[in-house]
C-alpha cells in the first residue's frame, strides 16, 4: 500500500525514493482445500480479499508466500470480453478472445456455433462490437469464456449480466459443468445463487480465513455477521 | 529452454494479437493501407529537397551498380530506420497499453511487445516491396540479393525487438521513459548516416586526428553506433548491389543476438511483478 508512489524520474529523484509504502496484507494465513468437482463460492464483504484470491488462482498475481497448486487446466472469467478491439467484428473478437482465454484456432471453430448460440448475437455477428449494446457486449464476451471448457473454473462476479433468459442460460451451463464433475470457485454477493448452488463456502474478511466448510452454516454464519440479531 | 517452451505455446495468440494490431490500425480509413507508405515517402520528399537540393549532400554513386538518385539512397536507409523506430516506441508502449488485460487474464506477457514488432514487420514488408520495385525501374540489379535483404530485415528486427523489451519494462516503472525516447530517436537519426553519407564524417574525423590526447577518432566513436553497420549493409545490398564487409555483418548480429538476450533476461525477471506494478 502506497503513501507514496514516485513514478516517474524527477519525482524519484526529487523525492529521493521510489516510494513510501507499508505492507498491507490482502490476504493473510488463508489456507483451505477444494475438493475435485465441487462448486466452491467465496464470500465476504468488499474488500475482504476475495478478488485478490481469484487473480492469485489465476496466476495474475504471485504470492508472497506459500504456494497454490491445481490438477487439471484451468480458467478464469475475471472481466468479460478481454481484448476485445471495438472496431472488429463479433467474429474476429470470439478468435481473439478465445485465443487470449487459451483455446486454440480448431477448438474456437469447432465451438463456433455454439458461442454465437449461447451468446444470442447471430444477427449482427459481423457487426465491430463497438455497434453492440452493454448486454450483447457481455453476453458474447460470458459465451465465449464460458465455451472454455475446463476442468476449473475461476468465476468472480460476472454472473449478473443480461437478461432473465440470459442468466437462465448461465445458470443451466453451470449445472451442466457440475455434472460432468467440474470443478467451479466463484465469488458472488448473491446469497441465493451461492445456497442453490455451492457445496462449500468459505468466508473471507479482511484477509482472513474466517470459515471454510459446508455451504449452508457458513452461509448463515457470514448473514449473521453482516446483520446481527437478524432473523434467519 | 522452458521459457522458450512456454512463450512458443502462446504463438496463437501471438499471432492473434498482431493481426488484431494490423487490422485495427487502418480501420476507417479511406486509403487504408498505403497510409504505412505515406510517412516514409513524405520523409522521402522533405530530406531530398532539403538535402539534395537545397543544402546539395552528394553521396558518391552506388558502387558497382553506378546508381545516383539521392531520394534512393535515402530511402534505402530510411526505411530500416523508421521500422527500428516504430518498434521500439510502440513496443515500449505495449505494456502500459495492455494493462487492463496483463491485470485480468493470465497469459505469457512477452507477446504484447512481440506482437507489435510483428505487425511492424508486416508493414515494413509492404514498404521494403514498393522500394525494390523502385530499385528495379531506376536500374538497381537487386534480385540476387534478396535472400541476404531477408536476413538482414531478421538481424535488425531481433535487434529492435530486444530493445523494445527493456524499454517495455523500464516504461512500466518509469512512465518518462516513452518521452525520453521521442528524443533520443531524433538524436540518434542524425547520429545515424541516413540523410547524410559517413564518408563526411570520416572526413571531418580524418581532419580533428585524434581526441584529446587519446587514441580514439570521431570516427571511431561514431560507428559505435549499431545502427549506422545496418544502415550500411541494407544501402551495400540494395544501392550498391554488392556483397557488404564481412565486420560489417558481424557487428549487426552480435548487437541482433546481444540485444534479444539482455532483452529477454530483463523481461523474464520482471514479467511476474507486472499485474502489480502497472
Amino acid at each position: 500500500m502506497y503513501h507514496e508512489r514516485n513514478q516517474t524520474l524527477k519525482a524519484t529523484i526529487m523525492r529521493g525514493r521510489r516510494s513510501v509504502h507499508e505492507d498491507f496484507w490482502a490476504l493473510d494465513d488463508v489456507s483451505f482445500d477444494v475438493p475435485t468437482g465441487s462448486t466452491f463460492g467465496l464470500i465476504g464483504s468488499n474488500g475482504s480479499g476475495k478478488s485478490t484470491l481469484l487473480k492469485c488462482l489465476a496466476n495474475i498475481y504471485h504470492p508472497n508466500s506459500g504456494s497454490i497448486s491445481h490438477f487439471g487446466s484451468m480458467a478464469a472469467m475475471l472481466e468479460v470480453g478481454s481484448g476485445f478491439h471495438s472496431e472488429l467484428s463479433g467474429r474476429d473478437n470470439i478468435y481473439l478472445n478465445g485465443s487470449i482465454l487459451g483455446m486454440s484456432k480448431k477448438e474456437v471453430d469447432r465451438k463456433y456455433d455454439e458461442i454465437v448460440d449461447f451468446s444470442g448475437v447471430e444477427a449482427f455477428i459481423d457487426q465491430p462490437v463497438k455497434n453492440y449494446s452493454s448486454g450483447m457486449y457481455v453476453r458474447l464476451g460470458f459465451a465465449v469464456a464460458i465455451n472454455v471448457d475446463p476442468d476449473i473454473l475461476v468465476v468472480d462476479e460476472v454472473l449478473a449480466v443480461g437478461d432473465a433468459d440470459f442468466q437462465a442460460k448461465c445458470m443451466q451451463k453451470f449445472a451442466d459443468f457440475k455434472r460432468d464433475g467440474k470443478t467451479v470457485i466463484l465469488v458472488t454477493h448473491d446469497m441465493d445463487t451461492v445456497s442453490k448452488m455451492c457445496d462449500n463456502v468459505a468466508w473471507l474478511s479482511h484477509g482472513k480465513l474466517l470459515e471454510v466448510g459446508e455451504a449452508k452454516p457458513t452461509i448463515k454464519a457470514y448473514l449473521d455477521s453482516v446483520t446481527p440479531g437478524a432473523a434467519e | 529452454m522452458n521459457y522458450v517452451k512456454e512463450v512458443l505455446s502462446s504463438r496463437e495468440l501471438l499471432v492473434n494479437l498482431t493481426l488484431r494490431e494490423i487490422r485495427g490500425k487502418y480501420k476507417r480509413t479511406i486509403f487504408g493501407q498505403l497510409w504505412s507508405l505515406a510517412n516514409p515517402l513524405a520523409l522521402m520528399l522533405i530530406y531530398t529537397i532539403v538535402f539534395a537540393f537545397i543544402l546539395r549532400v552528394e553521396p558518391e554513386p552506388g558502387d558497382p551498380s553506378g546508381l545516383n538518385v539521392f531520394a534512393v539512397w535515402l530511402l534505402c536507409g530510411l526505411l530500416p530506420w523508421t521500422f527500428f523506430a516504430n518498434v521500439i516506441t510502440s513496443g515500449a508502449n505495449s505494456l502500459i497499453a495492455n494493462a487492463g488485460l496483463i491485470q485480468k487474464v493470465s497469459f505469457s506477457r512477452i507477446v504484447l511487445p512481440l506482437s507489435l514488432v510483428g505487425s511492424s514487420i508486416y508493414n515494413w514488408l509492404f514498404e521494403m516491396a514498393v522500394l525494390l520495385l523502385v530499385l528495379v525501374i531506376i536500374g538497381s540489379f537487386v534480385w540476387p540479393w534478396i535472400p541476404l535483404l531477408l536476413v538482414v530485415m531478421l538481424l535488425l528486427a531481433v535487434f529492435a525487438a530486444g530493445i523494445a523489451l527493456m524499454l517495455a519494462i523500464a516504461n512500466v516503472y518509469f512512465r518518462d521513459t516513452q518521452w525520453f525516447l521521442g528524443i533520443i530517436l531524433q538524436m540518434w537519426l542524425y547520429l545515424t548516416p541516413i540523410i547524410y553519407p559517413a564518408s563526411l564524417v570520416t572526413a571531418q574525423s580524418e581532419r580533428i586526428g585524434y581526441l584529446f590526447g587519446t587514441q580514439l577518432t570521431v570516427d571511431f566513436l561514431y560507428n559505435l553506433n549499431p545502427m549506422a553497420h545496418f544502415v550500411e549493409i541494407f544501402r551495400n545490398l540494395l544501392y550498391d548491389n554488392r556483397w557488404p564487409d564481412p565486420t560489417e555483418w558481424l557487428i549487426c548480429a552480435l548487437w541482433a543476438i546481444g540485444s534479444l538476450f539482455v532483452g529477454v533476461v530483463v523481461f523474464r525477471r520482471n514479467e511476474r511483478n507486472l499485474a502489480e506494478a502497472l
